[in-house]
């Protein structure tokens, strides 16, 4: 067997001992991605993992208690001038005062977290969506061209 | 203006498929008419694309509104150097920035390589025929000089993303595409040798200089880009793995193993095949991370605004270059194989091939994590993000081992290392290895876990080895009478790529001992009324107050707080929090203040309704030195790249 052949066997051991390593990572460094409230309910598994959860901002609910270093907000399908149904709004509790700078009501935001027990949102970040000036949308282009705005990670990492 | 601009397109979108044609033809029947008509297209397509270029400057420099392209990313608020700048802060700018690029590239490398008649007339048709696709999506599908109706005119520009008004970013996108583009060259020579049959190590050696000119440029870009993040975006970091950022660092990571992978085909030819695999896979790697930032792909700050026909066209594009590439090597493949076997598992070569598949686990990690969320979604139906910690739990296992190859190459010799070989080169540098590692237990310990301390240690180890290097050529021409100055000048004269080489390393053990130290990284939260104090680290930091902005374009707030070591002032930091009024875009300002040792980072969150401000604190250790770490990086590259009279021109010359 030559040489070069046994730093391959080497190689592609290491390689499947590292995919492994990464497969079994995933579970805990990943967030499944829901475009919207009523599409993470549909979903049975979403209440057991971590998630991202894409909505609106209900107008008047947000309350920042500067003592207690928190920020609930409902979250609602909608955006709230939007008019029409919003469908059952989603209570959030961020424990945090860290809010991204564009975080107002009828924001378009993704919350980041798991589904807490009393059906509250616990949020580990918030994440809000502001118009990208990379370049203007086209009418009628479909995809949304947004970026997310926050403190924690540069705009963008998700989404 | 603007008129010219668009014809002048035009008829470069045409000289390329003419000139790609004329140098099939040139190729196939080795016809020296064609080929000269080929080298011909070459010129003048850089030539129409210039005077292309040249208008939609000059149409940033006068504000031309009624140009939409103009009016979507320039304003008249803006200062004059980031108007011109904006040029490629959009779409369809940035595509002609990468053609004009594209056509530079080509006419350089036929100008210095004209004399070379088997390869040129495949060379000019690959680097054409990559032309006429830009070109085809400037025509036709994202124009630079498309007017506004009459109607839709403006009174002034909608500006660019405050965010990019940095002076960082107007070098990071030219350093990105100088790069990117500049792989064509070498994958276009590597394309030639394939097609024409040349199938020596010609084509290697002529495109050397070209290579590492690409590589130094996308490594400046890649670094740049970290730069701005950390003082732009303030989230405290410089790197998440975003997918843009994976994008140019995918094509970095195979680059970076075909120029270490070279070395072996050139000493020992063995490696011919794998060689022409890793250029072609670098290149298409920059035009792959080139679609997936424009196409839309895949979820990022980054993407542009785009249209279905866009994405699809580009991926054709992608597919078909790699293609011709890929199938032309599997049918050379018989006529490629190496005229050596590695002897050694320890020799200098086993060492460069472990090298190799070290990158390219990086690759694959990279590039897998990148595309999980699209893979997910095509198999679940749920799109899983998968973020920025995965990546951080990998690829220590892969950069890790690549820093110690970094010290262990240069000791083990060519073909087969002895026993009393390997004693005598390592036992320095291992040394310097365990009293680092030493060092660092002793000053850091364990809060940061094991990998800071293995890092550290290997750093030193590395740090061993290249000293050791120098010092041992030093002695040894210092015995022929030189004296130490001139013999380090003459080592880096004679041996450029050696012992620059070993420059670019130190930068590279830098840049590791700086992202080592962010486990040690500290991040807090605090409300603040005027008067009170956090500490940090032995830092003490005092909140004074928050004052408006007097500025024109943005407004907001402006925190003072005073910081102390021990009893002495040492800084006032001033974070801001703004909003630009024309973008409606918010941004908060960093205020950094940085030491060799650490950088205290603050953000200010929030002025509350009570006058007490939110602030958030960082203290980010040693990550001063991946600065001078690029800074290192680049010196060595430029050592590399330097010309010399006896080892640059004339002898590249009497190789052709």
């Amino acid at each position: 067997m030559s040489k070069g052949v046994q730093i391959a066997i080497g190689g592609a051991l290491v390689v499947l001992l590292l995919g492994w390593y990464g497969a079994s990572q995933v579970a805990e460094t990943s967030f499944a991605y829901y475009q919207t409230l009523e599409e993470f309910r549909a979903h049975p598994e979403a209440a057991t993992r971590a998630v991202r959860v894409h909505g609106y901002v209900a107008a008047g609910s947000i309350e920042r208690d500067v003592e207690a270093r928190q920020v609930s907000f409902s979250v609602q399908e909608t955006p709230p001038h939007a008019g029409g149904a919003t469908g059952t709004p989603m209570h959030v509790v961020y424990a945090s005062l860290e809010t991204p700078d564009l975080f107002k009501d009828g924001a378009e935001v993704v919350v980041e977290g798991r589904l807490g027990a009393t059906g509250t949102f616990d949020a580990t970040n918030v994440l809000a969506k502001c118009p990208s000036k990379f370049e203007g949308v086209e009418p009628g282009d479909e995809r949304s061209n947004t970026a997310v705005s926050e403190g924690r990670e540069p705009p963008g990492t998700s989404s | 203006m603007s008129d010219l601009g668009a014809s002048a397109l035009g008829l470069a979108f045409f000289t390329a498929l003419a000139g790609t044609v004329a140098g099939l033809l040139g190729g196939l029947r080795k016809d020296p008419t064609w080929a000269s008509v080929a080298r011909r297209a070459v010129h003048i397509h850089f030539a129409l694309v210039t005077i292309a270029i040249a208008c939609l400057f000059a149409a940033f420099a006068t504000l031309d509104l009624q140009l939409e392209y103009v009016a979507a990313h320039a304003s008249r608020n803006m200062a004059v150097p980031y108007r011109i700048a904006a040029l490629w802060g959009g779409q369809a700018g940035s595509l002609l920035l990468w053609l004009w690029m594209l056509a530079g590239y080509g006419t350089a490398a036929v100008l210095v390589n004209r004399r070379n008649s088997g390869l040129l007339p495949w060379v000019c048709g690959m680097l054409l025929l990559n032309s006429a696709f830009f070109g085809l999506l400037l025509n036709f599908v994202s124009d630079p000089f498309a007017k506004l109706a009459p109607s839709q005119l403006l009174s002034d520009g909608a500006g660019l993303n405050p965010l990019l008004q940095h002076p960082v970013m107007m070098v990071h996108p030219l350093g990105l595409y100088l790069g990117l583009v500049g792989f064509a060259v070498p994958f276009a020579f590597a394309f030639a040798a394939m097609a024409s049959g040349e199938l020596g190590t010609a084509w290697m050696r002529t495109t050397r200089r070209w290579t590492l000119w690409a590589w130094f440029f996308l490594s400046l870009g890649i670094m740049l880009g970290g730069r701005w993040a950390y003082e732009v975006l303030g989230w405290g970091g410089y790197w998440a793995w975003d997918p843009v950022e994976n994008a140019s660092f995918m094509p970095w990571l195979a680059g970076t193993a075909y120029l270490h992978s070279v070395m072996v085909q050139e000493k020992r030819d063995m490696l011919k095949i794998w060689n022409l695999l890793l250029i072609g896979l670098t290149y298409t790697l920059c035009l792959f991370g080139t679609m997936l930032t424009r196409s839309g792909l895949v979820r990022s700050v980054h993407a542009f605004a785009q249209t279905e026909i866009f994405g699809i066209l580009f991926l054709g594009y992608v597919v078909t270059i790699a293609a011709l590439f890929f199938s032309l090597l599997i049918w050379r493949a018989p006529e490629l194989r190496a005229r050596h076997q590695l002897e050694s598992v320890l020799s200098r070569e086993a060492g460069f091939v472990v090298n190799n598949w070290l990158f390219l686990a990086f690759l694959g990690i990279v590039f897998w994590g990148t595309l999980f969320p699209k893979v997910s979604e095509w198999l679940t139906g749920t799109e899983v993000l998968i973020g920025p910690a995965w990546f951080n739990s990998l690829v220590g296992f892969v950069a890790l081992p690549l820093l110690l190859l970094t010290g262990i190459g240069p000791l083990i010799a060519w073909r087969r290392a002895s026993g009393s070989n390997l004693r005598r080169q390592f036992l320095w540098p291992a040394g310097a290895g365990l009293v680092a590692g030493g060092l660092a237990g002793a000053l850091a310990g364990l809060r940061g876990g094991v990998f800071p301390l293995l890092v550290w240690s290997v750093s030193g180890f590395v740090v061993g080895t290249i000293v050791q290097e120098y010092v041992r050529a030093v002695r040894a021409r210092m015995r022929h009478g030189e004296n130490p100055v001139t013999a380090v000048a003459t080592l880096l004269r004679k041996n450029q790529r050696r012992y620059g080489g070993y420059i670019v390393h130190l930068g590279v053990v830098f840049i590791f001992i700086g992202i080592a130290g962010a486990a040690f990284n500290e991040e807090r939260l605090e409300n603040m009324s005027p008067g009170d104090t956090v500490t940090m680290n032995g830092y003490r930091l005092e909140y004074k107050t928050a004052l408006p902005i007097p500025a024109q374009h943005y407004g907001g707030a402006v925190a003072r707080l005073a910081l102390y070591e021990g009893d002495r002032g040492v800084a006032t930091l001033t974070p801001e929090r703004r909003v630009y009024w024309l973008e409606q875009q918010p941004a908060s300002i960093p205020s950094v203040y940085s030491t060799l040792n650490e950088d205290l980072y603050v953000i200010l969150t929030a002025v509350e309704p009570d006058g007490s401000a939110t602030v958030k604190l960082y203290r980010n250790p040693l990550v001063n030195w991946i600065w001078i770490g690029g800074y290192t990086f680049v010196l060595g590259t430029l050592l590399i790249m330097w010309p010399h009279p006896t080892a640059g021109g004339r002898s590249r010359s009497a190789e052709e």
